[in-house]
Formats: C-alpha cells, structure tokens, sequence
C-alpha cells in the first residue's frame, strides 16, 4: 500500500527554555489512503497535539509531515488555509457547528466556501445528509437538535468535500453510547464505502475498536501498534484492552 | 478584600469594555467644555444674549443627561449579564447579594471616576477648542485662556452623578431580583435563535421601506398637514424605526431559508445569518440606536444650517454701519448724528424719507403670495382675505406700500459702493431682497403702480443687499421719480450712516437712550421687519456691528448646544454598537475557529469579520440617513426658503454626513482591531 500520509520525526515542544515541555516527542508514521488509524493515549499522552499539527492548526517544532509529496510544515499560512480548505475536514468532541446556522446551513457553508456552484451544492448537501440520517432535521439550530445528530452535521461538514484526510478529536466524547456506536459505524461505513481516510484520537477503547490501526501514544512517543487485520471487532477490542491494562489505563471497555 | 477584588476587576472591565470607558471621558469632556461657556467669565463680558445660550445649553444638558443614564445602564447591564456567571459563583462561594450588588455599584463607581478625571483633562483641551471656535465664529480674536471655574465642575460632577444615580439606582433593582439560577443562566440567554412567524415578519420590512416613501411624498408634497396628520406619521415613523429591524432579519431568515443564490456564494451565508441574527436578539436596541443616529443627523445639519446662514446671510442684513429710523416724519436726526460723531468719526450721513400713497396693493400680493403666510390671508377662492388683514395686523409690513425717490435711492446706492440707476418720469423699478424674490420671481404684471394723472411704467427690480428690514421698507421699496414722491406724502424717516472708524461697542445703547419721540406727530404702522422668520430683528436703532454681534451670539447659542447634542447621540450610538461587536468576538470566538477549521485563512477571516462589521455598522446608520435624509431635505429647503440662504441642502445634510462619518470611523477602527485581536488570541 503506498504511502499517503508521512509524518518523519515530528516534535512539539512547548514553553521557554526554562520549563520546555515535549508534547510530541520525534514521532515518525505513515498513514495510507483508505486507512481508518486511531491514537490512544492517557491525558497529556500528546495525541491531540499530534492531531493539531496534522490538522496544520498548529505548528511542529521539528521534523516533517507529507502528505503524498506536499510537506505541509513548509506552507505558509495562506497555503496552509488553502491546503485545509482542499484537503482536510474535522470532527471534534464539542461538535464546533455554527450555532447561527441550520444543520443544513452548516453544510452548505462548507461547501459555498469551495465556490462550488448552486447545484452542486444543493445536490452533495442532500445525498449527504440522507447518507448521515440528518435530512429531516435540516432546517433545525445545532440547538435543538441532539448530540448525535449534531456530531453527524459535523460528520456530514467534514466530509461533504472529499477531503483527503478526516481528522477526529474524541468525537465520541459528548455522545451517550447509543449515539457513539451510531457514529463510529457511520465512521466504519464511510471508510469502507468512501474509501475515506480517518485520523482519530481517543481515549475511549471501545471507540478505538473500530479503527483498523491504532497508535498507542505515551509521553509524547509511539510505544505501541495494534493492527486489526482479520480480527474481529470484539476480538480487537480485547487486544487493545491488554495493551491498555499493561500500561495501567484500562477504562470504559463497554 | 472587597476594595482589592473591586479594584482587580475594573482594571479587566476597563480593558474589555475600553470604547464605553472612552465614550464616558469624551462625554465628560464635552461636557465640561459646554459646561464651561455658561460660566466663562470672559463669555459673559464679551458676549450679549449669552443668556440664551445658557439656555439652550441647559436644554441640551438635560436630553444629554438622560441619554447618557442610558447608555450607562445599558452598559451595566450588558456587563452584569456578560459577568452573571462570576456572580453566580460568588452566591455559590457564599457571599451575599448585598456585598455582591455592592461590589458591582463599587466597580461601576470606579470605572466612571476614572473616566470623569481623564474627562475632566481632556474638557480643559476642548474647552479651548470650543472657545476659539466660538470666538471665530464671532470675529473677535481668541487668546488661550485656561479656565478652571469651580462652578463649572460642581455643574460638570452633578450632572455626571445625576447620570450614574439614574443608571444605578434601575440596575441595582434587577440585580436584587436576580437568583443563582438566573446569574448562571443570564448569558446563554439570547444565545438560542428562536425563529417564529418569520413569514409574517418579513413583511415589516417592505411595510417599513413604504412608510418612508410615504412619509417622503406627505412631507414634500402634502398639503393638508393637520396636527392629527402629522401626529399620526410621527408615531409612524417611531414605530417603523423599531419594526425595521424585525422586519428586516425576518426577511433576511426567509430568502435564506428559500435558498435565495446569494448564499451560495463564498462566505455570504455566514454574514447574513449572522447578521440576521443579530440584529434580531438587538432588534430594540438597533431601533434606539437608530433614533439616536437620527437625532445626531438633525442636530448638525440644523446647527451646520444656522452656521451657513451665519456666514452667508448676516453680512448682508444690514449694508449700513448705522442705520436709524423714525416713525417722525419731521426728525432731522440731529441729536443722534451729535451722539454718533462724538463717538466715531462719520464718513457720509444722509437723512431722508420713505413715502406712501395710500396704496396696499404690493403688501396684500406678498401677504396672498409667500409661502411663509400659507393661507392666513387668503378667502377659500384665492382671493385676499382685507378682513383678516385688517384684523390682525402681521408685522410684516406697513400699512401702506413704501415708496422712495430716485435721488434718495441712487444717494443710497452711492454709499453702497453700488451704480446709480436712472428712470425716465414715466417710469418705476422695485427694489427687493434677494431672497423674496426667488420666491415670487417678476410678478409686476399684476400691479399698477400709479400717481394722481398717469401709470408708470414697470422698470426692472434690484435685489442687492439694501437694509430692508423695516427701514428701506419691509422686503421691498417702490422706486419713482422724485416728482412721483413730491405728490405722496413722507410716510417715516431715515437716517443711513457709513462711519469711518471702529463702531464703539455701546453705540447702540446710546442710540437706543437717546430716543425721545413726540407721540403725536407719528404716523401709525411705520413699523415693519418685512417677512422675515428665522431671525427678525425690529431695531429703530441699527448699529451693524453692535447687532451682528448680538445676532451671532444668538446664532451661537443655537448652533452650540445642537452640535454638541449631536455628538455626545452619536458616541453613545456607536458604543453601544461597538461594545456589542466586541463583546461578541470574545464569547463567539468559537465561529471564528470553526471557520478556519473549515478552510478559512486569517486574511479571508479578517475580511469577513470587516464586512460583518461594515453591515452591522452601516445598517442602522444608513438607516438613520435615508430617514434624516427625508427630514433635512424637507426642513434645509424650507430653511432656504425662509432664510434666503442658497446653499444645496445636500451641503447641510453633506456636512453632517462627513462630522458622522469621522466618528464614526474612530469607533469602526478601534471595533475592528479589537475584534481581531479577540477572535485571533489563543487561536
């Protein structure tokens, strides 16, 4: 499988020379297209510093990020909007919709802000919100809608461009476990149907059981990789579990 | 622990809230510099009429002292709601309501001392700028002279604390009625956009849009403007200025909602909900401010027109350095032109009549013609009404038509520096203010001006500036040939004086002292000021620059206290505006990040957030000009009609637009890079 993300000895350091902390600590991976990769850690691990220089809103000390041939800690902020705009959607624990807009609405701005024309919006808006079940709520505020059903526009925004990388920041975190599962399938089936690449950082090892790679961060470095494989998804999920109870942090294997 | 915690929080507060803290000191500035007019000692020795100035000013200080109570209670509020959950969590941590209620009136207090002293530094500053202005504005020269009257402060304070104890004493009532829950809750308040009747709604907007047309069409081509007429469109007008804004986010809610293409253009979806959005949680707050940018508008286009009128008008009243009337046909003027040359040298004195024959013809025409009279004296057919002229005698003019000889009028002309004019015996010519006679342009077909064995010929008109404010007639004076007036009879007399030195400052007084008149040989109804409404002045004794200087200190004391109400409206406006925006940016920053996660650069944010201010800017203000607009093209036309001034009323409206737009561009500055900073910090 060729290699479609490339992230060579990344470090993140932060504070002054008096009290520098290492988040990220000469992290190297590589991601394929079609890949569904998870990073566990324990709070403070770093895997949301390293989901936030993958996601180019934040910026690495050292060392390298590819993706195919363009090495992204070269850009400079307008390039890096760009490559955002073009590349990249985003699922975060908080949802992050605009609360002024419908859940159709907050659709429609992500693709309005690619310039793409009328019909094409209006049509990709539709069939993605069918393909998430949100359609019916489309005309509804973030808040009057529910936490899964929120987490899924934010899905539908992230997507609905094609971009080449979906990049989850504890997505599951706020949602009540029937919403998670939900969400983590719709997650599964974008992957295989879409051949979507999803980066997805959790703490959560029943969320981590549907990824088909996980990374195991701990004080800023690798020490860790499960591959799925051919396992089922309970059978993984008993694997990550030993991983997690050998380092200490077993916690809500539902 | 109190004080410190006090203390510690202003210094926040006055970081976040630095525009409201920058309005207060303006406030207190201007008014310590208005403030400081009333009892400028120099002002009152070198000044008359400034009593009316005092008067207005008081005026003035009263609205300002009510606006300015609002917007501080709006801002205490709008700070109490912003910091509901801080006191939430001192009720929680067990402090009482009372010291909390009191921690709050303490930081308010402080906040407002500190923007009363860097007010009152920055009033000493204005103060000298006013001064010079004012000191300009009547030709006399200004040396800076730093005064710091005592009484001025006292005055300056109260009205300040007048401000706070109004504001204080309404919040502190809502903060004793707010519970833990509610301080908790108080800023997630207006945080849910509830969306209803929107279709109904949105017909407030063209509904708003019609009215002033409306208004437009009633006020420039109505006739019929009957107190219940204009009541009704005042409340109209109030109505539509807070309807506006529901209208026009509802309207805004339904084209989006319909799919309308612009919002499938770039970032445009954002802005409109986001103003739709706004202005609908505002929608009362928009309507005040509205008003207030309204009234701001008024103010300084009145005040920029009585300004014109000053420059443009005054100079021309009167051609004469002194001019004395009287209604004695006999006078011969010998004692007052005794008291002149005592005090000043006289270049050129003429003595000479004014004549009437019986006739009342061009009187009853201007009487039925001019605007200024409307339908007083008119019968329902048009025709003139002599009953009511008789019966009520407007001052406008004498109760005979006034004539002059070509020898008195040509005398006249020669002290002007003006050419003679010549008429054969047969012949008459109309001298006539400028200003009438734009209005009824040549209406000599329809007189017939005559003498005992023939009709003279018409001859043209003069329209030069010609002293003719009661003394060479009210608007006009017939001119015949000196055989024509040796068969009228001398009707009052005049004296026309041009002198050779400084006018002494109590000339006028000396004048006015000296009048001794024999009753008896008086005609009646010599008295007229012609049709003048914007400043009429009826002086048997005028003294040009004695008068001009009473005349603009009058005008002074219009135009002052206007501007400075106008300003102190459009601070308070463009505050609460500011304060709004910025408050925003700091608890939406959230949009800003979604934004940027979705693809948006800091170059596209920071053009975005300038075209959501510029919308949120303009709106009201634009809206509040097409409205002021209306009014001053209405009342600027019918200020040149009356006042005689030429200028375009776009100029008066212009100026006021560019004054706005000033300020305006103060506050913008400071909202945008405050936004920006808000949005971009801790990115």
């Amino acid at each position: 499988m060729k290699s479609y993300i490339n992230v060579c000895d990344v470090e993140k350091y932060y504070g002054s020379a008096a009290g520098m902390t290492k988040a990220v600590d000469r992290v190297s991976f590589q991601v394929s297209e079609g890949e569904f990769v998870g990073v566990m850690g324990a709070s403070g691990s770093g895997k949301t510093t390293l989901l936030n220089m993958l996601a180019t809103i934040d910026s690495v000390t050292a060392g390298h990020i590819y993706y195919q041939e363009t090495d992204i800690t070269e850009l400079k902020p307008d390039q890096l909007a760009k490559f955002r705009k073009e590349n990249l959607g985003f699922v975060f624990q908080e949802y992050n919709l605009l609360d002024t807009l419908t859940i159709g609405e907050n659709i429609v701005l992500a693709m309005t802000l690619q310039n793409k024309s009328k019909k094409e919006i209006q049509k990709g808006s539709e069939e993605m919100m069918r393909l998430l079940g949100i359609w019916e709520i489309r005309n509804q505020f973030p808040y009057q809608v529910s936490g899964g059903q929120k987490q899924r526009c934010a899905c539908a925004r992230a997507l609905i461009n094609h971009p080449k990388l979906l990049l989850a920041d504890e997505p599951t975190g706020a949602l009540d476990s029937k919403a998670a599962e939900t969400l983590l399938e719709t997650f599964q089936s974008l992957n295989a149907s879409k051949r979507a690449t999803i980066f997805m950082v959790t703490h959560d090892a029943f969320s981590a059981s549907y990824c088909s790679r996980i990374l195991f961060l701990k004080d800023g470095r690798i020490f860790h990789e499960l591959i799925r494989g051919q396992k089922g998804r309970r059978e993984f999920l008993n694997a990550i579990l030993d991983v997690l109870s050998a380092t200490g942090g077993v916690k809500d294997a539902r | 622990m109190l004080a410190k915690l006090a203390l510690r929080n202003v210094r926040r507060s006055a970081k976040d809230y630095l525009v409201y803290f920058f309005t207060m000191t303006v406030v207190v500035a201007l008014m310590f510099a208005f403030n400081s007019l009333i009892f400028s000692k120099e002002i009152r020795d070198s000044f008359q009429g400034v009593e009316i100035m005092e008067v207005m000013l008081g005026l003035a200080t009263f609205f300002i002292v009510l606006i300015i109570a609002w917007l501080i209670n709006y801002m205490m509020r709008f700070i109490l709601e912003k910091r509901s959950r801080e006191f939430g969590i001192y009720l929680l941590l067990g402090m009482e309501k009372r010291q909390i209620a009191k921690l709050y009136m303490r930081e308010s207090v402080l906040l407002g001392a500190g923007a009363f002293l860097a007010g009152l530094v920055f009033g000493v500053l204005v103060q000298q700028i006013l001064m010079a202005i004012l000191y300009s504005m009547v030709l006399s020269d200004y040396s800076i002279n730093i005064e710091f009257d005592r009484r001025c402060f006292i005055m300056t304070a109260s009205c300040y604390a007048g401000c706070y104890l109004l504001a204080l004493f309404r919040c502190k009532g809502k903060l004793r009625r707010m519970n833990i829950h509610s301080f908790m809750n108080a800023a997630r308040q207006n945080e849910e956009i509830k969306e209803s009747h929107e279709e109904l709604k949105q017909w407030l907007f063209p509904i708003s849009i019609l009215f002033l047309v409306l208004f437009g069409v009633w006020l420039f081509y109505g006739k019929e403007w009957g107190s219940h007429t204009m009541l009704l469109f005042l409340v109209g007008l109030v109505l539509v200025i807070y309807l506006f804004y529901m209208g026009l986010s509802a309207w805004i809610v339904i084209y989006v909602r319909r799919g309308g293409n612009a919002i499938y253009k770039a970032q445009t979806l954002f802005l409109l909900r986001q103003f739709a959005s706004k202005i609908k949680t505002m929608r009362f707050t928009m309507g005040t401010l509205t008003a207030l940018f309204v009234l701001a508008f008024l103010g300084c286009s009145v005040a920029t027109m009585f300004n014109f009128y000053e420059n443009r008008m005054l100079p021309d009243k009167m051609p004469f350095d002194i001019h004395i009337h009287s209604a004695y046909v006999e006078e011969d003027f010998a004692d007052q032109l005794s008291i002149i040359e005592n005090n000043v040298p006289v270049k050129e004195a003429y003595a000479y009549h004014i004549y009437e024959n019986q006739t009342t013809q061009i009187n009853v025409w201007l009487y039925t013609h001019l605007q200024v009279f409307g339908d007083m004296y008119k019968k329902a057919d048009g025709s003139p009404d002599l009953q009511a002229l008789l019966e009520e005698r407007n001052l406008a003019y004498c109760s005979y038509d006034t004539y002059m000889s070509l020898t008195d009028y040509n005398h006249l002309r020669g002290m002007l520096g003006l050419d003679a004019i010549a008429l054969s015996n047969e012949e008459y010519a109309i001298h006539i203010k400028d200003r009438v006679f734009r209005e009824t342009g040549d209406f000599s077909d329809q007189l017939v001006i005559e003498t005992s064995d023939r009709i003279l010929r018409f001859a043209g008109y003069h329209t030069e500036p010609f002293s003719q404010d009661g003394h060479n007639g009210g608007d006009y004076v017939i001119v015949v040939p000196d055989a024509v007036t040796a068969k009228m009879r001398p009707f009052y007399s005049e004296l026309a004086v041009q002198l050779d030195g400084k006018t002494p400052e109590h000339l006028r007084k000396l004048l006015d002292d000296a009048v001794n008149i024999d009753a008896d040989t008086m005609l009646g109804g010599t008295e007229c000021v012609g049709s003048e409404s914007i400043l009429v002045w009826g002086s048997d004794n005028l003294v040009r620059d004695n008068l001009l200087l009473e005349m603009k200190c009058m005008l002074s004391s219009v135009i002052f206290p206007l501007t400075y109400i106008g300003l102190v409206f459009l601070c308070v406006a463009l505050t609460v505006l500011s304060v709004q925006q910025l408050s925003d940016s700091a608890k939406y920053k959230f949009r800003y990040q979604v934004l940027r996660q979705i693809g948006m650069g800091t170059r596209e944010i920071a053009g975005l957030i300038l075209r959501q201010l510029y919308v949120f800017y303009l709106c009201p203000a634009l809206f509040a000009a097409v409205i002021s607009g209306i009014i001053i093209g209405f009342v600027g036309g019918k200020f040149n009609l009356y006042a005689g001034t030429t200028t375009p009323v776009v100029v008066y409206f212009g100026i006021s637009l560019v004054l706005f737009l000033g300020v305006y561009s103060v506050y913008f500055v400071v909202t945008y890079v405050g936004f920006l900073r808000n949005v971009e910090s801790d990115k």
